[in-house]
């Protein structure tokens, strides 16, 4: 079989063993190895099973994934959640939509100390949700609401599918986390004038609030003391030069765990829970990336990348027609596999095409982590949706994804603006 | 091996793996505090950093390989019967065994080549291969566990029932 042969039946595989629920990690690395050892011997490729595996688990640059998931972890259990919405909620609660729009500041502000989206949507579905249906929001919006806030934590740092982004195509993860910054504040505008739209364009749909007294205000400030001193400490020690990346996320649990137990948030119970969900999710991240790298040895010895970087090419439609064509297979890849499966398992052959068109490369993380973010809510596998539907189960799905259909339009509209402005991304990261 | 003591193993190996990445956190935060503060490098902190980030991976993974909490496409098994998804996890295990294994005897081979290179740490000169050993242990835990597991899903699926509902914490 020709080497094309070789790649056709590999990607086939490769995709029939994960519509297989084969974990896509082991069935990257299988499809990568036996693709590999029928070009090049079977020596070589079980050679490079223990060397690629051994060298992946112990880089320690790879620490910045467990790392920050502990701190995530540890900042959701101590409830700083709960704070940020009150907080919120007293500055914007008497406006119309005013509670939803207190959510979306809230996930914001979460986003800044947790990088999970799954995590931030599961939160806000607890905090949130109730209140927003007590003041009489339809479930649609409520629960559309939390979906679209909830894609905020993988935008803005620190955020893990940027850190896997980054050692994937070896970008300096710290620029790729200040690069977030101003398109994940970009959301947290743009969907705030999203329900503000809505309020206007419906009057009766969107409830108001009772109106805080500045003392109540004040007081929902000197709550987030905490949140913006994690996000203060973590990001402005990358930015400034004191932290690596690993070291920022290293010093983020350590900052979180101090911060919950001087505050009394955390107990023995709610710390060893935390070590064991960021523990569960590294397993898994840390095996769909061994497979990743395993598979591509595969993709070099086939040499896709290139040959897909020439087919491109000689399409004849532009560096942004075929910019434009892979953001469209993101978005039908959405459909199909959640966000971090999707890069892991595309960025090794698309990136190299995205170099060879000149496009700089902490640009098109912050567009790939934009686009891959749509697929956390759109159907059919918006993986927010079917968190928030496992807490709050009387919502039906097509309710939930009909309450977050502006927010996937303010998302595209927002992904054409990062397109055109690139600088909205790279200003921040140039002055580092 | 009777039941409840299967499970009290399994929780076991998951509770390794998260003491270490809280070593590991405590590795890392010392480590800068001591270099902004005291000017003190820990010998071998790195080193250490990355060798228990290689232990708490493997046995991160065995558990995870258990529980079923691998980031997977859930497309065709979320849309069929549950007759014909007890079918499609038992593939997935039994792929995952077989990989695993494999895994596990390249590994093993790396562990060898590493004690034979006499590879040591920068500072203090200890072997390394001892802590890759104690990684790979992880690997055969893991191999064990999803044997179980496969034993599980076609003999006992009640007894799987539990794990199943754990939500993937990924994204």
């Amino acid at each position: 079989m020709s080497t094309d042969g070789v790649a056709i039946t590999g990607f086939i595989v490769l995709f029939a063993l994960m519509l297989l629920r084969v974990p896509i990690g082991m069935a990257m690395g299988l499809v990568g190895v036996s693709g590999f050892a029928y070009l090049s011997g079977g020596g070589p490729a079980l050679k490079i099973v223990g060397h690629t595996t051994m060298r992946t688990v112990t880089d320690f640059n790879f620490a910045v994934i467990p790392l920050f998931l502990l701190m995530g972890s540890l900042a959701t259990t101590s409830g700083m959640s709960r704070e940020l919405f009150r907080g919120a909620n007293a500055f914007v609660g008497h406006l119309r939509g005013g509670l939803g729009i207190a959510t979306i500041a809230a996930c914001g502000g979460f986003a800044a100390i947790c990088g999970s989206s799954v995590a931030t949507a599961a939160t806000f579905s607890r905090v949130a949700y109730p209140e927003m249906r007590r003041y009489g929001y339809p479930q649609s919006f409520a629960t559309g609401v939390i979906a679209a806030g909830g894609t905020l934590g993988i935008m803005i740092p620190p955020s893990t599918v940027f850190a896997v982004y980054g050692l994937i195509t070896e970008q300096d993860v710290g620029k790729l986390f200040v690069a977030g910054i101003v398109p994940g504040i970009l959301a947290v505008f743009m969907y705030m004038a999203t329900i503000s739209i809505i309020g206007a364009l419906r009057p009766g749909f969107l409830p108001t609030g009772p109106r805080s007294t500045w003392a109540q205000r004040l007081d929902g400030i000197r709550e987030i003391w905490a949140t913006i001193l994690l996000f203060a400490f973590v990001i402005g020690g990358i930015y400034g030069g004191l932290f690596t990346a690993t070291e920022a996320a290293g010093m983020g649990a350590g900052g979180a765990f101090i911060i919950g137990v001087l505050r009394r948030r955390l107990s023995l119970n709610d710390v060893l829970r935390s070590l064991l969900e960021a523990t569960r999710t590294t397993a898994a991240v840390f095996t769909v990336l061994i497979g990743a790298l395993l598979f591509g040895y595969f993709l070099t010895i086939t040499q896709t990348p290139q040959k897909i970087t020439e087919f491109l090419g000689s399409l004849g439609l532009g560096s942004y027609g075929i910019l434009t064509i892979i953001m469209v297979m993101y978005l039908v890849l959405g459909c199909l596999m959640d966000a971090l499966a999707m890069i892991i398992l595309t960025v090794p052959i698309i990136f190299p095409v995205i170099k060879a068109l000149g496009f700089d490369p902490i640009w098109f993380g912050v567009i790939i982590v934009m686009t891959v973010e749509l697929g956390l809510i759109h159907p059919p596998v918006g993986m927010n949706i079917f968190v928030i539907k496992s807490v709050v189960e009387d919502a039906k799905i097509s309710t939930i994804f009909y309450g977050v259909l502006p927010f996937i339009l303010t998302d595209l509209v927002r992904l054409a603006i990062l397109i055109a402005f690139p600088i909205l991304a790279l200003w921040l990261p140039s002055h580092m | 091996m009777r039941v409840n003591l299967m499970d009290r193993f399994i929780d076991s190996i998951e509770w390794i793996a998260a003491l270490f990445i809280g070593i590991v956190a405590v590795d890392v935060f010392i480590t800068v505090l001591l270099r902004y503060f005291f000017s003190i490098a820990i010998p071998d902190a790195y080193d250490f950093g990355q060798l228990l980030l290689g232990i708490l991976i493997f046995w991160g993974i065995a558990a995870t390989s258990y529980r079923g909490t691998h980031i997977t496409v859930d497309l065709v098994w979320a849309n069929v019967a549950p007759r014909y998804q007890r079918w499609i996890d038992v593939f997935a295990t039994l792929v995952l065994l077989f990989v695993v294994t494999v895994q596990t005897y390249t590994l093993f081979d790396k562990v060898v080549s590493t004690r034979d290179a006499n590879l040591l740490t920068f500072d203090l000169r200890l072997p390394v291969w001892p802590f890759f050993m104690v990684a790979w242990i992880g690997d055969v835990a893991a191999v064990l566990l999803i044997a179980v597991r496969t034993y599980r899903l076609i003999f006992r699926p009640d007894l799987m029932a539990a794990s199943q509902n754990i939500i993937k914490p990924v994204e």
